[in-house]
Formats: C-alpha cells, structure tokens, sequence
C-alpha cells in the first residue's frame, strides 16, 4: 500500500527525519484559518496523490498569502492530475533550497536484500538520473542499525520498523543555512506485514489507479478479512471500463487470460482472481459483485487444471450468485482440476434451471482457445 | 534424472499437524515420496499419515539422520522462526510453501540461508515433482497422473496454478516432463529462473525448458546474463504475462506479490530482451508446447 506525501512524512518524523512545518486540509476545512494558524507566510501547497508526476501537472502551488492559499487549495481540490484523486492538500513551510539530492531504500530482488541509493542529483526520477551519478550500497536486513549520514540511519529504521518495501526522499534539500529537510515523501509499506501493525486499520482506503476505491472494491476488499486471511483468497477485485465480467482462478492463469481476453477484441469489465481453494462462502461474495457491476455483456470463468481447489466448492460459490442474478448474456466456462465432473454438473444444472446461455470447457481446451470462443458468442 | 528430488530424498514437513501441513504429507506419499517425519512444536509423540510428529527439527534428526529437505506448512506469522529453525538444523534444501510471509522475514531468511549455502524454494512455491520419482508438495493434486508423465522438459512457473496448466499441454503435445517447479510469485524468492536453469543444464533427462513468467520484477534478466555467460545452452522458451497491465501506473499490484507495475520490467521488455539472446517467445501460454516440439 502506497502512503500519501503527508502520512510519509509523519513516519519520517517519527524516526527523526526532518521535515518542512506544515498542515494538512482536508474537503471542507477554512483554509484561510489553517494557513494562519501554520503561522509560516511563504509556503508550498500541495496535492496529495498517490502517483503521478505532480510538479510538472501543477499539482504544486507557491502561495505568500491567505487568499492566495485558499484560491490554491481550492483549484487542487477541482482537479484531477491525470486523473489521480486529490484526497487532501499539505500547505508547507517553502524552504530556501540550496541543493536538491535523492536518499531511498527499497529491495534490490536480484541480490535479494534491501538497497540504499544515494544520488547528489535529486529532485527527479532516479530512472532519469545517469548511471555514474548514483550510489548504490546493499543492506543486510539483519543489521539493526547502518552508518549515520544524512538521515540514512533513520531511513533505515523507518524502512526496518514500519515494514516498508519503498521509503524515498526526493529530494533530499539543503537550505542556506546547511540544514536537511525532507522535502517530499514516498513510502511503500508491505502489506502481508498488516497483522503487526494495528496502526494501519486507520488509514484511509485507497488504490493506486488515481481515483476512490468503487463500492464494488471496496465490498471485496473485506471478503478476505479476518483470522482465515491466508488460506484462500477470493479479495482481488480491479473495476476497468470494459463489459466482460471476468472470474479467474490463480494470480497466473488470470494474467495470462487477461492477455487473451484484450486480443481478441473484447474489454474486461474487471480483473478479478480468487485462489487458493477459498471457500464456497467467499468465491459466492466474489461472484455476486463482480455479476453486480451494470451493462455487462459477457462472462468469462476460467482457470487451469487446478492441483488442489475443490473445483465443485468453488462453483457452488459461482452457481449460487448466478441462481441470484440469472444473467442473460452469454458465459464461458474453461476450468479443470479436483472434483471436475461435480463441478461441471453444478454448472450445467444451474444453466438449465436458470436458462443460461454457457459453454462449458475442460482441460481438453486451453483457456486462451476459450476466449475466443466468447469473443462470437457475445 | 531429475533436479532437486531423486530417490534419496528424504522429508521433513514443519507444520505437519496443520489441515494443509496433513493433506500435503499425504499427497507426497501417494505419489511414492519418502516423507520420513514432521515437527510440530508441544505436538511431539503424535502421528500423522503415520509418520512421527517431533517438538523440534533437532529432535527429528537425532533419529531421521537422512532429513535433507523440509516443506513448510505454517501460517505466515509462524514462518520466519519456521524457516530459521531449518536453516540452523542445515537442511540443504527448504521448500517454503507458506504464503504472505513479509518480505523482511524472506529477506531475514534468505541471507541466512545464503551464508549456509542452503537452497530455498519459495515462498509462495506449490512445491515440485519430478515424475516417475517423487514431488515435494501437492503439485499435480489427486490428478497427478493424468497431467504428470516422464520425460525432457524442465518446466519453471511463477504460478502454482500455471505450473500444471503448463505441465498438461506439455503431456497433451506427446512430450513429458523431468522436473517442475514452482518458484512461487513473491518479490523476493529462494531459487530463481537462472538458479534453477544452472541445474536442468547439468541434467542429462532434460533436453530443454519452459518457462512461465510474469510482469513485474527483474528475474527474468538474470537468464539473459547467464545465456550470454554461456551457463545455459540447451533450449529455453518462456511466456511472460501481463501485457494489458501497461494501462495501469507504476507500483500498482496485479497478480502475484511480485507483480509490480515498473518501468523496464514489463512484459514487453522482458521479451525483447530474452529473444536477442535466442529464447523463443510465446505468444499464448500453451504456445510453449508447440516450441517446446521443436526442441
């Protein structure tokens, strides 16, 4: 999960990071009375996204006045930058710059450990930085501590501590006094770590595609909830602008079928995976909100040859939303695995007590194959 | 012969008392792998599958001297100390099966096991099977013999899922396998592509390889340096998915833990990189059986 500018920087304070004075407005608060407050009268505003190149998209505003504050935060809140949501703004102290340089951690996934890379040229993408201007030291994740130098240490412990897989300055600012601010934030923190810190229960719901999270993402987000979290996922729900509703099984199969789904000409409506031998329960949430989503025009469930889901489990969870919904467009079924013949009697059961319009394929047909064949159906 | 498993293997699995931990030990004696004992901590004096649960691994091995691979079945808070407790024990190769571990504890784990020069699978791996000889984990399930049969492809999967996707259209275009793996889809893994490629290149029953890949990480790389270096020569064609994931932003997660949207790591370059150094490109997953043929 991506962290905004501003709850970034919270984490660098709290492992002695400086960072710009500064507030964060929200929708709705006087943003006059907030900059005064702030008590600082040259200052930085800016949006709060979650991606995107803000500085060249005008998400960033100088302002040395009260009304000139409010018009700014005012003018972020309207817009999108490229589409990105601006869920808050931060009015910043604006710093007198002297230098701008790049300090970040994150893993280096071919030597397999964590990697500190430090560029005198910051303010940029380090991508856009040349190859001799950059860096680049190795970390053994087993060292509590590293060398102290501009706030590398603290980087460390904030990267070790809050269980992040990208914290990042940039830049990294002198001002003319000699002192090192951070002056953006951009952190990372690995999910699968949440169950040790509770912390994170308070922060807001958010996906990386730039906008809210649809009702539909969010109602999935919560299937995978609670103790059982690891064993059977069915939580994945991405909502896309096409009108195939999509029911994958496995994080690769629903790659690979998503690839096949785009060439033959059709538009996804979603990507959705379940994995893992989830339960009836889950796979029939799953199936009833991707089915939910309006003006669709196809589905498409397909999977490999499953090597230990219950394939007759997890169609009851199908066949059980679509008893519900009856849809009358037309679905293709491409699935093998345990329990294959129950599973595909389920279907065609339901089918012929709902009057459904499916195809039903084994592994006799590869998932590919099976997309084209929705392709004339639709 | 195979890689990773052969007749001598004998395993240990940590979590064994677990449903999961259970139903995996009794897959790999069905399929004639010789599971020799488990450990379950204060589960010690019970059986499983009638083999010997034990308190510890250091238990275990006062009487199963021979251990020389442990399956982990633990939940994912339970994996880190799991893990290390095999690497103390110097078992030479762990197959991590446990899935959403943190990537600071694979990260702890793995250069633990790099200084002992042990070898991990994993996280996230379904596990392997060489047919004829044994599978270390539940690859294949119940249906293993209608998808597994001997034979001289090596397949290598990101995905458990794919890896018998893949496994079947090699068996439906008449060929056979030697080992499959699945390396699991993690940021971080154990055995990658290239590590693995270095073993079927030493392996006489393979006489090339398959690969399913994915967007996201840089795993794919490694193979084109070990081409170049010439410490992979026979024949290699791999597919790499998540094309369509070039209109999402950078960061964003599609797929796998590892399957991060960024640049110089999609799909499309990872294939152009892998065709200038002769690896044949699969436009649709079971393309791979096809050139897999003309090995």
């Amino acid at each position: 999960m991506n962290l905004y500018e501003f709850e970034g920087k919270n984490l660098f304070a709290k492992h002695g990071i400086a960072t710009p004075k500064g507030v964060v407005v929200w929708r709705g608060d006087d943003f006059k009375i907030k900059y005064e407050e702030l008590g600082v009268k040259e200052v930085v505003v800016k949006a709060q996204v979650l991606s995107g190149k803000r500085g060249k998209n005008n998400g960033i505003k100088f302002c040395g006045e009260a009304n000139e504050v409010a018009a700014a935060c005012e003018e972020l809140f309207a817009n999108n930058f490229h589409g990105q949501y601006v869920e808050a703004v931060l009015i910043e102290e604006k710093l007198n710059i002297t230098e701008e340089h790049y300090l970040s951690i994150t893993y280096d996934t071919n030597a397999k450990q964590p990697v500190l890379i430090y560029s005198a040229s910051g303010g940029m993408d380090i991508e856009d930085v040349a190859e001799d201007k950059i860096t680049k030291k190795l970390l053994d994740v087993r060292n509590g501590s590293i060398e102290d130098r501009l706030f590398a240490n603290n980087l460390w412990q904030c990267f070790l501590q809050e269980d992040a897989r990208v914290v990042e300055i940039n830049p990294l600012v002198k001002d003319k006094n000699g002192q090192w601010w951070a002056a953006d934030a951009k952190i990372a923190l690995d999910e699968d770590a949440f169950y040790r810190h509770k912390e994170w229960e308070n922060l807001a719901p958010r996906t990386m595609l730039g906008r809210l999270p649809t009702e539909r993402e969010a109602a999935v987000k919560k299937i995978d909830e609670g103790e059982g979290y690891y064993r059977g996922t069915a939580g994945k729900y991405i909502e896309m602008d096409g009108d195939i509703a999509v029911l994958f099984s496995g994080g690769g199969a629903s790659i690979a079928n998503m690839d096949a789904l785009i060439k033959t000409g059709l538009r996804p409506a979603n990507y959705t995976e379940y994995s893992g031998n989830p339960p009836r329960e889950k796979v029939y949430q799953l199936a009833k909100i991707v089915l939910s989503k309006p003006g669709l025009k196809g589905l498409w469930i397909a999977g490999g040859v499953a090597n230990f889901t219950n394939i007759a489990e997890t169609f009851n969870g199908i066949t059980d939303a679509l008893d519900e919904i009856k849809p009358a467009f037309p679905i293709v079924v491409r699935r093998a695995g345990p329990h294959e013949e129950d599973g595909m009697r389920l279907m065609q059961e339901c089918a012929q007590r709902n009057n459904l319009n499916i195809k039903l394929f084994g592994k006799e047909t590869s998932m590919s194959a099976t997309a084209q064949i929705l392709a004339e159906m639709v | 012969m195979s890689i990773l498993i052969d007749k001598n293997t004998q395993v240990l699995v940590q979590g064994i008392t677990g449903k999961e931990g259970t139903k995996a030990t009794k897959a790999m004696l069905d399929y004639h792998t010789n599971v020799v004992c488990g450990v379950t901590p204060n589960k010690g004096g019970q059986e499983v599958e009638g083999k010997p649960v034990f308190n510890s691994i250091k238990e275990a091995k006062e009487k199963f001297s021979g251990v020389n691979v442990s399956a982990i079945y633990v939940p994912p808070f339970a994996a880190k100390a799991a893990i290390l407790e095999a690497i103390e024990n110097n078992i030479p190769l762990i197959n991590i099966i446990v899935e959403r571990i943190p990537i600071a504890d694979t990260a702890y784990c793995l250069a633990a096991a790099k200084e002992k020069n042990i070898k991990i699978i994993g996280p996230s791996s379904l596990g392997l099977i060489a047919p004829g000889v044994g599978r270390i984990g539940v690859v294949g399930g119940p249906l293993v013999e209608e998808i597994f049969i001997p034979g001289p492809i090596g397949i290598i999967s990101r995905s458990g899922g794919m890896t018998n996707e893949l496994s079947w259209q090699i068996r439906q275009a008449g060929l056979g396998q030697s080992t499959a793996i699945h390396v699991g889809g993690d940021l971080l893994m154990g055995m990658t592509y290239a590590d693995i490629l270095r073993l079927f290149e030493k392996d006489d029953q393979t006489k090339g390889v398959v690969i399913f890949g994915e967007h996201g990480g840089s795993f794919e790389f490694e193979i084109v340096d070990l081409i170049k270096n010439k410490g992979y020569t026979k024949p290699l064609a791999i597919y790499v998915g998540g094309k369509f994931t070039n209109v999402f932003p950078e960061g964003i997660n599609i797929g796998h833990a590892g399957a991060i949207v960024g640049r110089g790591q999609s799909a499309a370059e990872k294939e152009s990189a892998l065709s200038a150094v002769g690896v044949k490109i699969a436009e649709r997953y079971e393309d791979l059986a096809n050139l897999a043929k003309l090995f």
